[in-house]
């Protein structure tokens, strides 16, 4: 749990690199909920769907005092920031996908090879989520996109406000793809939407087939996984067939590809995937 | 997994709707599928519930189904 890594703490500022102008902004200086002044005039209309929740909530009498039911969401805040990030994602045609997975399971290396094969045909850019340093997105500027580092210090995960901060800096275009690389990290990211169009899970041939039993949420919340350093598999004893069946006893419904980012064997099937899902 | 973050976001929640009022129980609904462990969830609770108006409340956690996590309902103490 996170009550060892501290997320949510009110210590733990987030910080967003502009990789063009290399430009950091503190988005928030602790959990969304202890806002700062800053960013409560931010999100200063976050506050507006809470004044009309006053007096008519619903309550009985109890034996002491009184019962108010709530019903409310634990999540609410994300997920009405998630919610209000996949509207303005929609309006403008950017598909948005939220790439999970353990830490070094390639999703950088997936996206660097991304770019570069689509570079005359589709505008990338990417929102990368680190708990430190600005590496990732170094490495996606000089692949040639666009890319916006966030740091979330102590925070395991990327969650919705961050992201509507950084679409305002990163601003894609119409028609592009945003692709929202989470802190590695197989847990945390499975509960928290970001308004993605669908969260994708990469898994590599060195990590093991049973996976996807060890981390059930986060592979049954994907509709697409990724096998990745397909390269490598021959030589670490990967069991292709017991890993297809351990993502399908936890995600019946996922699409499931198979490639190497670094070889680029099967990247076609995920270019066409990635066409067909722009224009679907 | 998020339980001390999660605990956190709930007595913000109490504490916003309580309005100043003493709350003595909060009930949660929690589906199997909601990646939340409510024993930590009980051992962050009272943790976090110390100097709010949720002090020594108890926490009621009733089952439900798929993903559903939220706070269902809460009680205040009798006005003195």
């Amino acid at each position: 749990m996170c009550g060892t890594c501290g997320c949510s703490d009110t210590a733990n500022a987030v910080k967003i690199t502009d990789l063009s102008t290399g430009a950091t902004q503190t988005v928030r200086e602790g959990s969304i909920l202890n806002a700062s002044r800053a960013e409560q005039d931010h999100h200063a209309h976050d506050e507006e769907h809470h004044h009309h929740e006053g007096d008519d909530q619903p309550h009985r009498h109890g034996p002491g005092g009184e019962i108010i039911s709530l019903e409310t969401a634990i999540l609410q805040k994300n997920d009405q920031i998630a919610e209000r990030n996949r509207g303005w994602f929609e309006g403008r045609g950017v598909l948005a996908l939220n790439l999970v997975s353990s830490p070094g399971a390639g999703k950088t290396t997936l996206l660097e090879a991304t770019i570069k094969a689509l570079e005359n045909d589709i505008k990338i850019s990417v929102i990368e989520g680190d708990q430190m340093t600005t590496n990732d997105a170094e490495r996606i500027r000089d692949a040639g996109a666009n890319a916006v580092q966030i740091n979330t210090g102590a925070g395991c995960h990327l969650e919705a406000d961050m992201i509507s901060d950084a679409v305002k800096t990163l601003d894609p275009v119409a028609g592009s793809v945003l692709f929202i690389e989470n802190v590695g990290n197989l847990v945390c990211p499975a509960m928290f939407d970001l308004g993605e169009r669908m969260k994708i899970a990469i898994i590599s041939t060195t990590e093991g087939e049973d996976k996807p039993l060890k981390y059930p949420h986060m592979f049954r919340a994907s509709e697409l996984v990724i096998i990745n350093k397909m390269d490598l598999a021959p030589h670490v004893d990967f069991d292709e067939k017991a890993c297809l069946e351990n993502i399908k006893s936890v995600n019946p419904n996922a699409d499931i590809l198979l490639l190497s980012a670094k070889s680029k064997d099967g990247i076609d099937q995920w270019l066409s995937y990635l066409k067909n899902q722009l224009s679907s | 997994m998020h339980e001390l973050g999660l605990t956190k976001n709930i007595i913000a929640i109490i504490t916003e709707h309580a309005k100043g009022c003493r709350v003595k129980r909060v009930s949660l609904s929690v589906g199997p599928q909601a990646c939340v462990e409510t024993r930590a969830l009980e051992f962050c609770f009272d943790i976090v519930a110390a100097g709010t108006v949720a002090e020594n409340a108890t926490l009621e956690i009733l089952p439900a189904s798929g993903d559903t996590f939220l706070i269902k309902e809460f009680e205040t103490e009798e006005a003195a």
